[in-house]
């Protein structure tokens, strides 16, 4: 479903030249739960915004359900973030003069699903992820917990095949990152591939498969009974 | 569609009503000032035309200069009949001064005959004006403007009193009504004397003879002015020599400048208009740079760059008719404040109304375009990462 070859991601600022990714070639199926670790700078963010179709990549070639994405001009790349990637952010990104249940409805309403369909659906969600009575609340009268299962639901709307999430429960404490990986886990169960980045070991240990970067390269990539023997 | 553009945008407009009302204000001053100097311009206007309408739009001047004497004295009677006259009378004017609390006052002196009360349609408030008898006999009496008693017989009876126009007595027979000032200078400071008088107070007279002239109806004006035109140009080899125009002409040509003159100010006016749209401008740019974020959100979350670039083009116009709406009001008031304290009676019409609408939603679309193009352009992983 994912299929990245040899791709590299250069900045440039002035002088300065960062290859943030160097060559990466890796495979995702349909219905995995990768975790990508690695340290601070190694380029997991710089990956999640290629496969989630945020970013293009420098040479190399993405092909994401058969679909060459360096081929793909802005507006196009909009409909295909809208309808095959669900994002979860580190810091919830949730627009914070909307409900909970306008934050849900967003990407229905960009993809043009008539307005009692949508708000039937955000309901159902956020019924779903345990927030069926917070459906009006502000994100700032909801806590770090509560603001990233609404992300989450937010990210379900338009029944993507993929979920990404950079850093889900980084800015969580313990118990509610405990929380927060169960449901991605759950969703995953029900057939979502799943893609988390993580520095965390403990939240990698969620997946089934964890890819080690170092310094924009694939440095081990290991199926989960290879890490924890 | 449209409708959830509309819906996205009004939501975020609310979401920051504190800002939008603060950036309405240009557009407010700028609407409001336009909207009521045009209602003051066309109040002014409708005053103006009410004026001239009141001393009656059958009215035909005619001024002559006949230094030959060519033109009978009796030519009015002549084609009295055949150009369907119902009333006339020359006019011989001057003026004389008179010293009211040791300053000097100007006066006009109009000597006319007994129908002049009639062709300028002349209401007396008391009194009478002039009769046959005084006019055929010759007698001294006198019609005054409405502002001359106060003048020039304070705390006096001024019906029977004596006035001296250059030095001779005259007996106050009457005194007209209030009339305000027009093209013929001010109504409320004449008198009117039997026209022979004149023509011996003011030998030179000026060299145009001047004559007042009611037709027997509006309709047939025209008819009227033909014959009299036809009849002087026999007498009168050249066309120099006569002028004749009516009282319906005279209003169109003011109407004509004083529509130009709102205009004018209006146009002026609306660079207010244009000064709050670049605030507008300025404001959504502010705006646009500060919810980078938000953009950056929408688009990860499948927004395209037209459905960013009508969300704050939208916001645009809805804070902008805002303003139109807030503008309309002030304008309104103002209106309001205006009729109380002057003699305008200034109207705010449905056409202020839909002029406002159409300049602020203009305003929005001119001056919204450029920072929602800012805005559809971001990059989204750039905008996510914006603090
Ligand atoms: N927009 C950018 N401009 C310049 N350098 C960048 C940009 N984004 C990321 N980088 C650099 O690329 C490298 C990888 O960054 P990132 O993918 O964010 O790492 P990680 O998420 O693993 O911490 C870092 O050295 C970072 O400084
Ligand atoms: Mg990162």
């Amino acid at each position: 479903m994912i299929n990245i070859q040899e791709v590299t991601k250069r900045y440039e600022m002035g002088s300065n030249i960062v290859m943030a990714l160097d060559g990466i070639t890796l495979d995702i199926h349909e219905g995995e739960f990768v975790a990508i670790v690695g340290p601070s700078g190694s380029g997991k963010s710089t990956l999640m915004n290629i496969i989630g179709c945020l970013d293009i990549v420098t040479s190399g070639t993405y092909v994401l359900n058969q679909i060459p994405i360096q081929e793909y001009d802005q507006d196009e790349l909009a409909d295909i973030r809208n309808q095959q990637i669900g994002f979860i952010f580190q810091q919830f990104n949730l627009l914070p003069s909307f409900t909970a249940i306008e934050n849900v409805m967003m990407p229905m309403t960009y993809a043009k699903v008539a307005k009692k369909q949508r708000e039937l659906k955000a309901a159902q969600l956020l019924q779903t992820v345990g927030l069926g009575d917070r459906m009006d609340h502000k994100p700032t009268e909801l806590s770090g917990g509560q603001q990233q299962r609404v992300s989450i639901a937010r990210a379900l709307a338009n029944d993507p095949a993929i979920i990404l999430a950079d850093e889900p429960t980084g800015a969580l404490d313990s118990k509610t990152g405990k929380e927060v990986l169960t449901l991605l886990k759950t969703l995953n169960s029900n057939g979502k591939t799943v893609i988390v980045i993580t520095h965390d070991q403990e939240v990698a240990r969620f997946a089934n498969r964890v890819i080690t970067l170092k310094d924009g390269r694939v440095a081990s990539d290991l199926a989960k009974e290879e890490v924890y023997v | 569609m449209f409708k959830e553009y509309f819906a996205i945008a009004f939501r975020s407009v609310v979401a920051h009503k504190i800002r939008a009302l603060l950036t309405t204000l240009g557009v407010v001053i700028g609407v409001a000032s336009v909207i009521l100097l045009m209602s003051l311009g066309n109040s002014a206007r409708t005053e103006a035309a009410n004026q001239i309408r009141s001393i009656g739009s059958n009215l035909i001047y005619v001024s002559i200069s006949d230094r030959q004497g060519a033109l009978p004295a009796t030519w009015l009677s002549e084609i009295q009949e055949k150009a369907q006259i119902s009333a006339f009378s020359e006019m011989v004017s001057g003026t004389a001064s008179y010293q009211v609390d040791g300053s000097n006052v100007d006066v006009s002196i109009s000597g006319v005959n007994q129908y002049y009360g009639f062709v300028s349609n002349l209401s007396m408030t008391h009194g009478r004006f002039l009769n046959e008898f005084d006019v055929d006999n010759n007698l001294p009496a006198v019609v005054l403007g409405s502002k001359i008693p106060d003048l020039l017989f304070p705390n006096q009876g001024v019906l029977g009193n004596t006035l001296y126009i250059k030095g001779m007595p005259f007996t106050v027979v009457g005194i007209v009504e209030e009339r305000g000032t027009n093209f013929s200078g001010d109504n409320d400071m004449m008198i009117y004397i039997p026209i022979d008088y004149t023509r011996t107070m003011f030998p030179m007279g000026g060299r145009f003879k001047t004559f007042y002239i009611t037709a027997e109806s509006e309709e047939n004006i025209d008819l009227t002015m033909s014959r009299v035109t036809s009849y002087l140009s026999n007498y009168l080899p050249s066309s120099n020599q006569y002028r004749i125009f009516s009282q319906s002409q005279i209003l169109g040509v003011l109407d004509t400048l004083m529509a130009l003159l709102t205009t004018l100010l209006s146009g002026i006016a609306s660079i207010s208009l244009i000064v709050g749209g670049i605030g507008i401008m300025n404001i959504m740019l502010v705006t646009v740079r500060e919810r980078t974020r938000e953009i950056g959100i929408r688009k990860a979350l499948g927004a395209r760059r037209q459905q960013i670039l009508v969300q704050f083009l939208i916001e645009a116009v809805i804070i902008t008719t805002l303003g139109g709406i807030i503008g309309l009001t002030v304008s309104y008031i103002g209106a309001q404040i205006i009729t109380s304290i002057t003699d305008f009676n200034v109207v705010l019409g449905w056409d202020a109304v839909l002029l406002s609408l159409v300049f602020s939603i203009t305003i929005g679309v001119i001056f919204g375009i450029y920072p929602a193009m800012q805005a559809s352009k971001l990059e989204p992983v750039e905008a996510l990462r914006f603090e």
